[in-house]
């Protein structure tokens, strides 16, 4: 006979029970995390690609998703008519340009791979827009400039190395696989850098401003990393 | 004896300081949870818009007018709203920007592209002061609030007793919380 008291053997089963049950629980999601990640396919085939400079295609601890994903952030007008391009800073003319002045320039189409610092990379996006070199070239480039800052909207800021910057495929664009940039990805315009994380990509770019020295910017001063690139992980500070 | 009861009496006024706060902090705990679920999980789920893209055809030649021209469209896509502009970038391509939606009309085959956002009101607004986007006066609740749940943390830990007071189940439970960010710094890594 048990001589435990009933509201004590109760409150014992009912604890025994909670356990099993969250065992259980625990053990169907880890299976259907586990069958999740077995089954990308996408992401497998990305890990066993290389790219032309031999880096791997998909950097350490990225996954693959087949759409931009919106991520946030405090849009701006996304109205291509209001748009105005600041290129300024140490070059020689500082430049305002309108849409239809960007679109008068060479302008150039790239594939390029983008990589969210959150997981996710986003393969082969054709990219349409004008290179940032050729802006610079616009404005006159000072030889003493050594670092760029992308200015949008409400104050956002991303910095990047000059090198960085100019690099081949970097660029300002406006549409994403022949449609126009939606408004959670920063329309009309934003920066791509597509070999560092995707947050230097400052969304509703609104000036390029090209410096001597360095200036943090918006993520870089909360605790992200100040140069950002994704084969070394760096994420964070 | 009446020295040993003054000693106890503080754990009833504990209990209701905790229980009193602890109903003021409610509202704001579900602000700050909801949308640290969804903050956290931006990278799979917008919580602030339902984002949208559609395609369709309107009939050509259409007016040579800007303004003619949009309202046929908006006509054709049964959107009863006024445009903020119309602006054609090129020629060949009108794009007519209402309030929450863009409409990008090749002028020459009638294509449309719209693309879109709908607010989700609940977590846009809890994200927007989890965020405190509007900074201005919410700073200070924002504050009080994490001053409430500093309280509630330390006054949840001597309120009830327990057979062997802080010492028991409670010291485990409360090393075992502490140590999960610690054992994440060290096995993840650290700033």
């Amino acid at each position: 006979m048990n001589d435990q008291p009933v509201s004590e053997r109760c409150r014992n089963v009912a604890r025994r029970e909670l356990i099993l049950k969250a065992a259980a629980g625990t053990i169907i999601v880890a299976a259907g995390g586990g069958w999740y990640v077995i089954s990308d396919r996408l992401t497998a085939k990305a890990r066993a690609e290389t790219r032309p400079d031999g880096r791997p295609r998909l950097p350490p601890g990225q996954r693959v998703i087949s759409a931009l994903k919106p991520m946030g952030g405090q849009p701006g007008d996304p109205n291509r008519s209001a748009l105005r391009l600041k290129v300024h800073g140490e070059v020689e003319h500082p430049i305002e340009l309108d849409f239809q002045q960007l679109l008068a320039m060479n302008v150039v189409q790239r594939q390029a791979d983008v990589h969210c610092v959150t997981g996710w990379s986003l393969l082969g996006g054709r990219w349409r827009g004008l290179q940032i070199k050729a802006l610079a070239e616009r404005a006159g480039l000072k030889p003493g400039a050594r670092h760029v800052i992308f200015e949008a909207a409400h104050g956002y800021t991303a910095n990047v190395l000059l090198r960085e910057a100019l690099a081949e495929d970097s660029m300002v664009t406006w549409e994403l696989d022949d449609h126009p940039l939606g408004r959670p990805h920063g329309a009309p315009l934003r920066a791509l850098v597509p070999d560092l994380y995707f947050w230097k990509s400052a969304k509703w770019l609104t000036g390029i401003r090209f410096m001597r020295s360095d200036e943090p910017g918006y993520w870089e001063v909360r605790g992200y990393n100040n140069h950002a690139d994704p084969w070394k992980e760096e994420r964070y500070a | 004896m009446p020295e040993r009861q003054r000693r106890i009496r503080w754990r009833p006024w504990l209990r209701a300081f905790h229980r009193d706060l602890g109903y003021l902090a409610v509202g704001l705990t579900f602000v700050y949870a909801l949308s640290g679920l969804a903050v956290n999980h931006i990278a799979d789920w917008d919580s602030n818009f339902v984002n949208y893209q559609r395609e369709f055809q309107v009939p050509t030649p259409l007016p040579s007018d800007d303004g003619e021209a949009a309202t046929l469209v908006l006509a054709q896509a049964q959107i009863a709203k006024t445009p903020v502009d119309v602006y054609r970038p090129e020629p060949g391509k009108l794009e007519i920007t209402l309030d929450d939606r863009t409409l990008f009309v090749a002028t020459e085959t009638g294509r449309v592209y719209e693309e879109g956002q709908r607010a989700r009101l609940v977590f846009r607004s809890v994200n927007w002061l989890h965020l405190n986007r509007g900074k201005k006066a919410w700073t200070y609740f924002a504050d009080g609030y994490a001053a409430a749940l500093l309280l509630l943390a330390a006054s949840g830990l001597f309120m009830i007793p327990g057979r062997k007071g802080i010492a028991g189940r409670g010291a485990i439970l409360t090393t075992l919380g502490a140590a999960i960010p610690l054992a994440y710094l060290s096995c993840v890594g650290s700033p």
